[in-house]
């Protein structure tokens, strides 16, 4: 990756790990138990982005990712989870869900160390 | 035992053409349910080793097979027998929801 690119990545990541820690917080839902689950979602996001310009869902395949970005369904937040809290990426997890904690913060350093 | 992955292009001879039945964890990168799920196909490759075959595939590196079997939500696990998709499992399921859904292909 270039310096530049490098740059506008680490923004990008920051500025998704904000939005999540926002987003829970708003929606009073709670990131997974497993934090390298929390954290790779974060980065999908990130990456997504940063080469498309919006956080397209990481857990879905599509066939054309600028036609779906500019579909807006699968945009995080995607419209299940504005409806209904879906999160099949198990980034936002309602209380009663097995795998939630009991938190809605995520740090730099954690999350750097898990997607290393 | 590592499961091996699989491309576009060996799918065919590793998956179709297979006299086992196949079970297929589609994945991609950032999907972060993918890593729970991984090492759960990883263990049941492990116990049924003598009667089935277990592949990954890529989905952001294999987009034709990804499109050919209509994925969408990530991780899917398909289960094919004689070539033939006979069951899909969608999302990071628990070990027991998976291994009753292969016991129904076994023989």
């Amino acid at each position: 990756m270039k310096k530049q690119n490098l740059v506008s990545f680490s923004k990008n990541l920051e500025a998704m790990r904000k939005f999540s820690e926002t987003y829970a917080k708003r929606t009073g839902t709670f990131f997974c138990a497993d934090n390298s689950v929390t954290a790779v979602v974060i980065e999908g996001l990130a990456r997504h982005k940063d080469k498309y310009g919006a956080p397209l869902c990481p857990c879905r395949h599509y066939e054309d990712k600028k036609a779906e970005i500019s579909a807006t369904y699968w945009n995080c937040p995607c419209v299940p989870m504005r409806e209904r809290k879906e999160c099949h990426c198990m980034l936002f997890l309602t209380p009663d869900n097995e795998f939630a904690s009991d938190l809605q913060e995520i740090d730099e350093t954690t999350l750097l160390e898990k997607i290393a | 035992m590592s499961v091996s992955q699989v491309t576009d292009a060996s799918f065919k001879q590793e998956v179709i053409n297979n006299d086992l039945p196949v079970l297929v964890d589609f994945w991609a990168p950032w999907c972060g349910p993918c890593r729970m799920v991984s090492p759960v196909v990883d263990e049941i490759a492990e116990e049924y080793e003598s009667s089935i075959k277990v592949v990954k595939i890529n989905t952001d590196d294999n987009p034709t097979i990804a499109a050919e079997y209509g994925i969408r939500s990530i991780p899917t696990l398909m289960i094919f027998k004689a070539g033939e998709r006979v069951d899909t499992v969608i999302g990071a399921v628990p070990k027991s929801t998976l291994a009753s859904t292969l016991n129904k292909y076994i023989s």
